[in-house]
């Protein structure tokens, strides 16, 4: 029986965040801070002629404008070195930092910013996919060929505007579209989505005795650390980075944002600089998730066996490469989704284009790449006048299926449990009947990211344990619930004796972050590894105190017991308190990162990364009505069947759920960053963002599919980023259902949903 | 500048403050109460919600000078003076209503006002109330089932 794992106990950090009393980000400062504001560009592409910044220095109140000519000459960047911190010669896109401007007050900084005088020849924007490759197009980086990958990258194929391509290529793809029974191509799109977090980006730095000290709500502390130092052409051991807490990222706070402008700041004001973005320069220059242009072409027998596919994929970087040069890989991993096709071909580029850069957003470019997918499933089994349910379950993966990268997916007939458990609490053919209405279902496997993590504990005399871990907890409970209840567990005590850390880059071994679901299932591993030597010390000491043998001893609701006389007993207190004068304090380590799968790395030619670890497996049915009339789209049902391997907290992963799909149906149906000719942002403001509100969205009924597997902290795996991934594909799937029409790009508008409602009729 | 009298959490305030202070500038500032937050400062995303004479307000638009002789309650207010979380607060943590907690102070200062309103509200009745209340972590289910909760609609979980 378990103390801890498997039970919904309420998280510690609630009771301050309650209060108010929880310190974020922006409510951090120290004492005699300044307060810096960017001057950001107006256009997405010129030629800076001269940027005038005497009228801004006069301002009373001011303490310095920056430039470019204030900043190394230094370019750098997550996987390709090509962004520099303000720029020079050339804007890229609306937003990027030309100047800064530091002074007493936010007020005053941000009225002498608007004193900076930037003067900028315009130049041809490169505003879409189509644009970056036409023949002739303008070039957004015109010394492209001199960039190099950022240390310990290989670099890979890139040229002109594309800034990143991956091929796979089976071999055999053409021949089978020559001669199948049935080949079908749909081409499909999807607009930008902006993270939203509530807390605005922020950074608070010093400069003191040749370090940097930068206070963050970050989600990836040591790539921070790491990313601040290439920046301002510094060893990372030169910068330290401490986290408070963070009002959500989902991504956009993984790469550096503010914190190296924060600290070249602070060096040059020789005093601290606190930064926050306003609202609108945050939607903005935000990292957001990428638009993008699918194109699938499958070929099919008419008994419904998959035999051949394309899947090609250009994905918008923005401006700089940034992560979304990474996710060219991720095409790789969904082009057969998880279902079996006999022969593949795979083309992702990365285009550059004169927007801002993209990056990561949960479940990065999965939510559009299993829409296409699914769509497009959808479209096989319907051309084939099969069951879309019937024709997924006879196509899905079984157990041994082996991944293209050539990694074999042991577990993966747990996709068909997924199918099964929905079934018998929503039976597909009871679901979508009625005028205007419609079902849709997507299945996915998705992944749970392998990044290194380490955690010390502390057995302390008054009982208590300290987790001492530079994990960040971004607000899902990954930390303060999944890895103090592994911690719990593994002591036999109670999670309100776990005492955890905020990340401190100085003080903590390194993290991989906040990103991929890896939280729980990576630090839990690293918490059992190190519990395990904690034991040992706790039992040696026990065994000196009880006067018995270490072996013949047990631990239970916080004591140390002798298994044939349970009354002979010490608590962890006593034990700990002894062992302060007899050995020092008792305190373990331990670290843990996920082996790669055995695969074949050079099955792609450039895969920047090149396994799926730790998967997932996932089947989400969506029930919706159309309105005729103005053609919004009412989510009636949905409904959820996740395999997690084991829920350390069922009421945290369900909170994941839920609010994951949301983001999603925010996804399918609301929310995005339309670009103009001008290479500029359409919605520029949470006005016109429109994001999920409580009236728009069901109460999703999930189902935790447990599956205690040998990975992962009593079986846990990652749990967080996959309920985002098949919502567009459910939900798309179901208003195509609902119209009788073709839904082929994201957002669904109701301009979509009546032109579908209207091709239905013809 | 100008003197504005109010009061905050029971506390009588007067300050000087000019034409573009806010309530929140004001608040987070020159008060030192931080709970409250700025999401947008433009009235959209409801984390600066304060309570002016009970009415929920987007503190963040509204100019300082218009509470005057009012009584403003913050997050920081809602427990009593002996730290016991208020019904609305303890529920938010029993139900799982709080994942990154930036937009927590505002809706709990919306769902105050409303629990004081409507004592025992219907599903939908919460939800519309909470149509000013952005939240990205949580999908709004967890914050409806604490209202139930603290309503005595529903046991606590």
């Amino acid at each position: 029986m378990t103390v801890s794992v498997g039970r919904s106990v309420v998280r510690q950090d609630a009771d301050p965040k309650v209060r108010g009393q929880a310190v974020f980000g922006v409510d951090f400062e120290l004492s005699g801070s300044l307060h810096a504001v960017l001057v950001r560009s107006p256009i997405a592409s010129g030629r800076i002629r001269s940027v005038e910044t005497s009228s801004a220095a006069a301002v009373p109140g001011v303490r310095l404008v920056a430039t470019a000519a204030d900043a190394p000459r230094i370019l750098s960047g997550l996987a390709l070195a090509d962004q520099p911190l303000f720029a020079g010669d050339v804007v890229r896109y609306e937003g990027e930092p030309i100047a800064a401007v530091v002074a007493d007050t936010v007020t005053i900084a941000r009225a002498a910013a608007a004193r900076v005088v930037v003067d900028i020849e315009p130049l041809p924007v490169v505003a879409s996919l189509s644009a970056a490759v036409a023949p002739g197009a303008p070039l957004v980086h015109a010394d492209w060929s001199t960039y190099r990958p950022s240390p310990g990258l290989p670099d890979w194929p890139r040229h002109d505007n594309v800034v990143g391509e991956m091929r796979f290529d089976s071999g055999g793809v053409d021949d089978v579209f020559a001669t199948a029974d049935i080949v079908i191509e749909d081409v499909y799109t999807a607009d930008r989505q902006y993270q939203a977090y509530l807390e605005p980006k922020s950074a608070t730095a010093v400069y003191e005795a040749g370090r940097y000290t930068i206070h963050a709500a970050h989600q990836y502390h040591f790539n921070l650390r790491d990313r601040t130092a290439a920046a301002l052409g510094i060893l990372p051991s030169r910068v330290r980075v401490i986290g408070h807490h963070m009002g959500g990222g989902f991504g956009a706070k993984l790469d550096v944002g503010l914190e190296p402008y924060a600290a070249l700041l602070a060096r040059l004001a020789g005093a601290p600089v606190k930064m926050v973005n306003d609202r609108v320069e945050d939607l903005l220059s935000c990292n957001s998730r990428e638009n993008a242009i699918i194109r699938v072409r499958s070929g099919v027998t008419r008994n419904g066996r998959i035999l051949a596919r394309e899947f090609l994929v250009d994905m918008d970087a923005g401006a700089y490469a940034g992560d979304t040069v990474f996710l060219t890989s991720i095409p790789l991993f969904v082009a057969e989704g998880p279902y079996s096709v006999d022969r593949t071909r795979v083309v992702a580029r990365a285009l550059y284009t004169n927007t801002a850069p993209t990056g990561a957003f949960r479940g990065v470019s999965g939510a559009y790449l299993y829409f296409a997918l699914e769509r497009h499933t959808d479209n096989l089994a319907n051309a084939l006048g099969m069951d879309r349910r019937d024709f997924r379950i006879r196509n899905a993966i079984d157990a041994g299926h082996t991944m293209l990268n050539g990694q074999v997916l042991e577990d993966s007939d747990l996709l068909r449990s997924a199918f099964d458990a929905i079934d018998e609490v929503a039976p597909w053919e009871t679901l979508g009947r009625g005028p205007n209405r419609g079902v849709g279902i997507a299945a996915t496997v998705w992944l749970t990211n392998p990044m290194p993590g380490a955690v010390t504990l502390r057995l302390e005399p008054d009982g208590s344990l300290g987790v001492v871990t530079g994990a960040a907890e971004i607000g899902t409970g990954a930390v303060a619930l999944g890895v103090r209840q592994v911690a719990a567990e593994e002591l036999g005590i109670d999670p309100d004796l776990v005492v955890l850390t905020m990340p401190d880059t100085d003080a903590h071994a390194y993290d991989g972050g906040a990103q991929g679901s890896r939280t729980t299932h990576i630090v839990g591993r690293a918490v059992q590894h190190a519990a395990a030597g904690l034991r040992e010390r706790i039992f040696g000491q026990a065994a000196k105190l009880l006067d018995s043998g270490a072996d013949e001893l047990e631990i239970t609701d916080g004591r140390v017991r002798m298994v044939s006389d349970p009354q002979r007993s010490v608590t962890l207190g006593q034990i700990a308190g002894a062992a302060m004068f007899d050995g020092g304090p008792i305190i373990s380590s331990g670290s843990y990162a996920t082996p790669a799968p055995k695969h074949d790395p050079d099955a792609a030619t450039g895969l920047l990364f090149s396994t799926f670890p730790t998967p997932t497996y996932h089947v989400h049915v969506a029930e919706v009505e159309v309105d005729p009339v103005t053609g919004s789209v009412t989510v009636l049902r949905y409904l959820v069947a996740q395999e997690v391997g084991r829920a350390i907290n069922p009421a945290g992963v369900m909170g994941q759920i839920q609010g994951g799909v949301t983001q999603g149906l925010g996804y399918a149906l609301w929310e995005t960053l339309q670009i103009g000719d001008d290479g500029r942002y359409r919605q520029r403001s949470l006005e016109a963002y429109k994001l999920p509100i409580a009236l728009d969205v069901p109460r999703v009924e999930a189902i935790l599919l447990e599956h205690p597997a040998d990975a992962g902290p009593y079986g846990a795996k990652g749990v967080a980023e996959p309920p985002i991934v098949p919502v567009a594909a459910a939900i798309a799937n179901a208003v195509a259902d609902a119209t009788g029409g073709s839904i082929v790009r994201l957002p669904i508008t109701p301009d979509d949903v009546l032109n579908a409602l209207e091709s239905s009729k013809e | 500048m100008s003197a504005v009298t109010f009061t905050v959490n029971g506390r009588i305030v007067t300050l000087d403050a000019d034409g573009a202070d806010t309530l929140l500038t004001v608040l987070r500032d020159r008060l030192g109460l931080t709970g409250t937050k700025e999401g947008c400062a433009e009235g959209e995303c409801g984390a600066c919600t304060v309570l002016v004479d009970g009415v929920p307000v987007d503190s963040c638009i509204l100019n300082v000078h218009a509470v005057a002789g009012s009584d403003v309650l913050t997050i920081e207010g809602l427990a009593t003076s002996d730290g016991r979380l208020s019904p609305i607060q303890q529920a938010f943590v029993d139900n799982f209503s709080v994942q990154c907690g930036f937009c927590t102070p505002g809706f709990l200062m919306t769902l105050t006002a409303l629990i004081a309103d409507t004592p025992t509200p219907e599903e939908v009745t919460i939800r519309s109330a909470l149509s000013g209340n952005l939240c990205r972590c949580t999908g709004y289910s967890t914050i409806v089932d604490a209202v139930m909760a603290a309503t005595g609609q529903t046991e606590r979980s």
